[in-house]
């Protein structure tokens, strides 16, 4: 956070303090008072304060957390290890699925399906990051793009999918998703698996970020031949780089098939793999909370156009009959624009206001 | 015999389409170096508009004349005002406001035309398949074939005999150069996506004369992609052979790869037609990754 403006009268005498996340008291203190809006304000008091909403925010907010957690492999792979990549929700397919049939086959519970589906998923996106040794830029995005469909439309369409001759959807029967004694059946439960999942995995690739690990990441990002030269196994850290982040988006999968219930091919398509990269470019490349501030603008513009555009119902029906269009296109236009006109994304932005906040109303 | 003669034929000739799509490609990336992954949505458009032209009582060829200058409109317009602002900019930046026009493409054609799909009626090719030999091949296949074929040599003509073709040559091969001598890059990017846009145009439309119009003609625009690895990203030539190779092995895979049983067990429960062509090109980018014709880039620091 080398950033930051400090308060006057602050130094830094070790590393450690250089380092730290939370460096001030008022950041404490922010901070606390986010932990509490997430933790207690979100759940428990929005449904009761506001009945008639409550629970559609909380359901809101639990797409936010899916698309968060989605977006994080992704985040880390190009935003911090440079490698691109269009086809994610292959590994948020095999996370989906490994948990899936961990519960149903093997009855092993949920919580340790998440790590074994993290494992799968990040083993899978290692093969596909094999190709990254040869290839870089264009052609990894060809390579990535045949994981997506050899994965998802091919492996899981039409072999995992058969399994045991359910047809597609794999549905999970109540009861099944279990954490300890605690049955995982509303939208609150599900809302706080998604706050520790969040908060794990933002504590966890933060933390990586700071180690020898994710600063021979962003070596390879910014110039893998001069990383290479420099004493880097480039080879190696790519891979751990495309198995953390498939590990992310296994976990990621893990999570979806609480909020649903069922886990079908149709839920990963390539679609869901671009839309978690535009996510992370409205956020802001190379961000942590770019993922965050991107994952609530893609959740939340979709929602607050579905009630724009009902008053036009009677005029245009076919906006919301075909609002899933409507919704990728505003989505494809707003990538377009912040590409155009804000390509560091919303956490720049926030950046700045917050530097221009920093010495309000005298700054110089 | 036969059927391996059959699938070679109608491979060859719906290759042909795709080789005109990933002509229209090729000559973005090679003139501006942008990757183009809205490509089987401009498919989707040419698919479209020639449809609704079509559906207006305007005859055939008319309604192809009409989605090229569409094509054209379109191509300058998507150019001028997505494309231009962004030269110069970091690949992700342009693959990613291809992706998103992507979606603003599609988003907006599902929006008006629902998802069903939608056939020309009346057809426009008759149903009558000709029979070579013991070989049958439906009309469609080869006025699509002769179609592309036309296109295709206009295109080349185009390239080796106007002023304008070779000034867009000239900036492929070497931009500074080219811009030394007086030829104006703008020009050249926006007749990159002009031609782009009426390429698949007219691979959409002759798609969609196969297959009907549905959501699948944006994927088989996609199948541009393995095309051009396997010809090689900045070779013209190699898009057109990538592309036929493509349509070849797709039907290879799926008239032998689909039903084929080892001791009595189904060994691909289906869909391996869809994806064989990234099988292929997984391998090739392992194998052999600038392709046939591409050229290899030495990096410096």
């Amino acid at each position: 956070m080398a950033t930051m403006r400090l308060p006057s009268g602050t130094y830094h005498q070790t590393y450690q303090q250089d380092q730290a996340w939370w460096q001030t008291r008022f950041v404490w203190l922010r901070m606390i008072g986010l932990l509490f809006i997430l933790l207690v304000f979100i759940p428990l008091w929005m449904p009761v304060l506001f009945p008639d909403i409550g629970l559609y925010v909380v359901s809101v907010a639990n797409l936010i957390g899916y698309t968060i957690l989605s977006a994080m492999g992704v985040q880390l792979l190009i935003g911090y290890a440079g490698q691109l990549t269009l086809g994610h929700s292959a590994f948020i397919a095999v996370g989906g699925y490994t948990s899936a049939i961990c519960m149903l086959m093997f009855g092993i519970p949920y919580p340790i399906t998440i790590i074994l589906a993290a494992l799968t998923a990040g083993l899978w996106s290692m093969l596909f990051g094999l190709p990254s040794v040869r290839v870089k830029g264009y052609y990894l995005i060809m390579t990535t793009m045949a994981a997506q469909f050899i994965t998802v439309d091919f492996i899981i369409t039409q072999y995992v999918a058969q399994i045991g001759g359910r047809g597609q959807a794999f549905s999970i029967p109540p009861g099944t998703i279990t954490f300890g004694p605690i049955e995982i059946d509303n939208d609150i439960k599900v809302y706080y698996l998604m706050i520790a999942l969040v908060i794990a995995c933002m504590v966890f690739v933060g933390n990586l970020l700071r180690t020898r690990v994710g600063r021979a990441w962003l070596a390879i990002r910014d110039n893998d031949i001069a990383a290479e030269v420099l004493g880097v196994n480039v080879v190696r850290y790519k891979l751990a780089a495309y198995f953390v982040g498939g590990a992310l988006g296994g976990i990621a999968g893990s999570f979806w098939i609480t909020s649903i219930y069922a886990v079908s091919p149709e839920h990963f398509t390539w679609s869901w793999s671009l839309w978690v990269v535009g996510v992370i470019l409205i956020g802001g490349v190379g961000s942590l909370y770019g993922t965050v501030f991107g994952a609530m603008f893609m959740t939340l513009v979709p929602e607050i156009l579905r009630f724009a555009v009902a008053p036009l119902q009677p005029v245009f029906p076919q906006l919301m009959t075909n609002f899933q269009f409507l919704k990728e296109s505003v989505f494809g236009l707003s990538i377009v624009l912040f590409l155009l006109y804000e390509p560091k994304g919303l956490a720049y932005r926030w950046w700045q206001i917050k530097n221009y906040l920093h010495l309000w109303p005298f700054s110089y | 015999m036969d059927i391996f003669l059959q699938l070679i034929i109608t491979g060859f000739m719906v290759g042909s389409i795709y080789a005109l799509v990933a002509l229209g490609w090729t000559l973005i990336y090679k003139s501006s170096g942008v990757l183009n992954l809205a490509m089987g949505e401009l498919t989707l458009i040419g698919a479209y508009v020639s449809y609704t032209f079509y559906m207006w009582k305007i005859p055939f060829p008319l309604a192809v004349v009409f989605t090229l200058i569409i094509g054209v409109i379109l191509g300058l317009l998507t150019e001028r005002i997505f494309l231009r602002p962004l030269i110069g900019e970091p690949t992700l930046t342009v693959i990613m406001v291809t992706v998103g026009l992507s979606f603003f493409f599609r988003g907006l054609i599902f929006l008006f035309f629902n998802t069903d799909t939608l056939v020309f009626t009346p057809p426009v090719f008759p149903s009558e398949p000709v029979r070579l030999g013991n070989v049958v091949i439906g009309q469609v296949y080869i006025w699509s074939f002769i179609a592309a074929l036309v296109l295709l040599a206009v295109f080349v003509i185009f390239f080796q005999r106007t002023r304008w073709g070779l000034a867009i040559q000239a900036t492929a091969d070497d931009e500074m150069a080219a811009l030394s001598l007086g030829v104006s890059a703008k020009f050249v990017y926006a007749a990159a996506w002009a031609i782009a846009f009426m390429a698949a145009g007219v691979g959409g439309t002759l798609l969609g004369n196969i297959n009907g119009i549905n959501i699948s003609i944006g994927y088989l625009g996609l199948l541009v992609l393995p095309a051009v690895v396997i010809g090689g990203l900045n070779s013209v030539p190699g898009a057109i052979v990538g592309g036929i190779i493509i349509g070849v092995l797709q039907n290879l895979a799926g008239g032998y790869l689909d039903p084929l049983t080892i001791a009595g067990f189904k060994v691909f429960p289906g869909g391996v037609k869809d994806i064989f062509p990234y099988v292929v090109m997984t391998i090739m980018l392992l194998v052999k990754p600038y392709g046939l014709w591409g050229w290899i880039r030495i990096e410096r620091v």
